[in-house]
């Protein structure tokens, strides 16, 4: 079995986000990238398959700047067998699915794993999109996963409004990672030394015959309005009287 | 090297996430708790994989040397390897990142550890028996037991050999052990003993042989105290060793023979003791550097940060300088490794020295420069000053080290 895991460049979330003063994107000079914390999830899962079926591979794949090298590289310390790196420039959710649409008919996964959204836009597209352009299953926001003995077919719990719900379809298909799925490993020191031997694939999008044309525009991007303080109310009926006209909460 | 390299900042960003993941919310434990180090560092161990790479460096060293044993010579089986490398350059940045990075936050733990993996389990291997080393060895490596290294006795610190107290008395096929043995970095909790002690024979002390033995917890007669109170690396349990007539085989004395030189295996011993201290003096000048540039941006007195003021810059511009040296010597002792090449003992005093003094200093302008907020626990440098005070006492005192960088420059 073969299991595609995508893998995004984002930046650390403990890091402080500026926007850019032209208000079109964010300062990226001086931040520190890391893999998207729902891909690690993805990446668990793959190995967590890989180790208790034996006859697996895991692939992870990334789209976007050649700098992501180093995300692949640390799903490959945590034991993915290879990495392919598609070059593209800003791809939106859609030319990232029609992007992986084209890796999977060249790789034949039985499963693709994707984090359920990446931290930076959290857009929660590229999975829905995948499993839509393909023809395929999916589970989104999945927080168990098993597979059926003759492992052509697998059971996924989602975590919905309100509960959960379980599903069950057949394979090939498309899953995404929700937090709660595993706790994703730390990448061990042999498997850091490793992972520079392990084969790294790269493809420029515009080979693959792709329409990358955008279909969304970020028009402007702001901070967020800063918190006003706080202020003393004299009585009850004044604190009332606040949180019905001017919080508009009662 | 200028540089960590790519995978050196993996491993880096692997740490840390484990370091603020298991041992930051649990700081107070370990630092004011009577909580051990021991479990946290083995997850530590097998999270990275660290307790199975020992395993497999130390299974081949060991066929090797029962090849070796039974008359196979090296060449034939193909097993010429070649001494540095980058192999080589990267098992050692790979011994000194978690070193560093725990160094943030709990200098402690790495005593702790180096003791049990370092000193105890190198005593081992480069004295004992095979049997010996399969015995007791392999589990100090991996983290499985905890190892202490006792050579400190109350009346001899400096001095180990001249003033050493405990004996060993022939008896019989075995040996009757006597002594006590002070200040031990894991003698409270340590399953693995390596004692230093002097052959009696009924000669003079000053002639007496000296020999190294291995204990295990609970012997009859070998009492280990519970951790005593100290000024810092509280992380680190620190204990007392009594032993009154405990009686071993031969087979605990390294390398079961008395003819073994234990003398200068201990040399050896110091030298990568002494070149660890740079790599925890790094950790502790790095985190001292950040909280300080942190505070001197944030805390305001006279209307303004207090980085904008001149003698604080300074104390800052000073931390670089530090961080920058020491990091230097850490990069050279990767260097080295990676020329197959080691420090002489007078260089490994000169690191230690240095790195010693320099985390010391870094320290206590830390504390200076967050005032009253310094002295109080809650802004960790009180904490890191305390524990950087034990780097110009312990694997050698300032004092020591600088007569023995003297004794070398003055025999050329």
């Amino acid at each position: 079995m073969k299991i595609l895991v995508t893998v995004k460049r984002v930046p650390d979330p403990e890091s402080s986000i500026k926007v850019n003063p032209e208000g079109t994107g964010i300062v990226e000079s001086g931040l520190k990238w890391v893999v998207n914390p729902f891909d690690e999830i993805a990446i668990e899962e793959a190995l967590r398959i890989k180790e208790a079926q034996g006859d697996v591979e895991v692939v992870v794949v990334s789209v976007g700047v050649s700098e992501s090298q180093e995300q692949l590289r640390t799903g490959l310390a945590m034991g993915a067998d290879r990495a392919i790196l598609v070059k593209a420039d800003r791809p939106d959710t859609a030319a990232v699915a029609k992007i992986l649409v084209k890796l999977v008919e060249k790789e034949q996964p039985t499963l693709v794993i994707l984090g359920k959204q990446a931290i930076d836009d959290d857009s929660n597209e590229v999975g829905q999109m995948l499993a839509h352009l393909l023809g395929w299953p999916q589970a989104t926001f999945i927080s168990k996963l098993t597979f059926a003995g003759d492992k052509a077919s697998v059971e996924c719990i989602r975590e919905v409004d309100g509960g959960m719900e379980t599903i069950a379809f057949a394979l090939p298909a498309i899953i995404t990672a929700d937090l709660r799925l595993n706790e994703p490993r730390y990448a061990s020191l042999p498997g850091i030394m490793k992972a520079r031997k392990k084969p790294m694939e790269e493809i420029d999008a515009a080979s693959l015959g792709v329409d990358l044309t955008p279909r969304v525009r970020i028009k402007k991007m702001a901070p967020p309005p800063a918190r006003t303080a706080g202020r003393k109310v004299e009585s009850v009926d004044e604190l009332i009287n606040a949180l019905q006209t001017e919080a508009k909460v009662m | 090297m200028i540089q960590w390299s790519e995978q050196h900042l993996m491993m880096r960003d692997a740490v840390r996430r484990f370091i603020q993941d298991e041992i930051v919310p649990q700081i107070d434990e370990f630092e004011h708790g009577d909580t051990p180090p021991y479990a946290v560092l083995r997850k530590m161990f097998r999270s990275f994989g660290i307790d199975e790479m020992a395993r497999e460096r130390f299974h081949k060293q060991i066929d090797a040397e029962k090849r070796a044993a039974a008359g196979e010579a090296a060449a034939t089986t193909g097993e010429t390897r070649k001494a540095g490398g980058t192999a080589a350059a990267d098992a050692m940045a790979m011994q000194m990142i978690p070193v560093i990075e725990l160094c943030h936050y709990c200098p402690g733990m790495v005593t702790a550890m180096g003791v049990s993996v370092g000193l105890t389990s190198a005593a081992i291997l480069s004295k004992g028996t095979t049997a010996q080393k399969e015995r007791w060895a392999l589990d100090l490596l991996t983290l499985e037991k905890v190892g202490a290294w006792a050579i400190t006795e109350p009346g001899s610190g400096s001095d180990p050999f001249g003033a050493m107290k405990s004996t060993a008395r022939r008896d019989g096929d075995g040996y009757i052990l006597n002594g006590n043995k002070t200040f031990i970095t894991n003698g409270p909790y340590a399953d693995t003993i390596v004692f230093i002690c002097r052959l009696d024979e009924g000669n003079p002390p000053a002639e007496r042989k000296v020999l190294t033995f291995v204990l295990e917890r609970g012997m009859p007669g070998f009492e280990q105290t519970r951790p005593v109170r100290k000024m810092g690396m509280h992380s680190s349990p620190t204990g007392d060793l009594f032993l009154s007539d405990v009686r071993v085989g031969k087979e605990h004395l390294l390398g079961e023979t008395e003819a073994v030189t234990s003398r200068a295996g201990t040399k050896d011993t110091f030298s990568s003791e002494r070149t660890g201290v740079a790599a925890m003096a790094l950790g502790i000048v790095e985190q001292c550097l950040q909280v300080c540039v942190e505070y001197a941006r944030t805390r305001v007195a006279f209307g303004r940060s207090i980085g904008e003021f001149q003698l604080i810059q300074l104390k800052l511009a000073k931390m670089e300088v530090a961080r920058m040296n020491i990091q230097n010597l850490v990069f050279r002792q990767i260097e080295l490794a990676a020329a197959g090449a080691k420090p002489t003992f007078a260089e490994a005093s000169a690191v230690k020295l240095y790195s010693a003094q320099a985390a010391m200093d870094v320290c206590l302008e830390a504390v200076q420069l967050h005032g009253g907020n310094g002295y109080m626990a809650e802004y960790r440098v009180e904490q890191l000053c305390r524990d950087a005070k034990v780097l110009q006492i312990y694997g050698g005192t300032d004092e020591i080290q600088i007569s023995q960088i003297a004794r070398n420059l003055l025999a050329k």
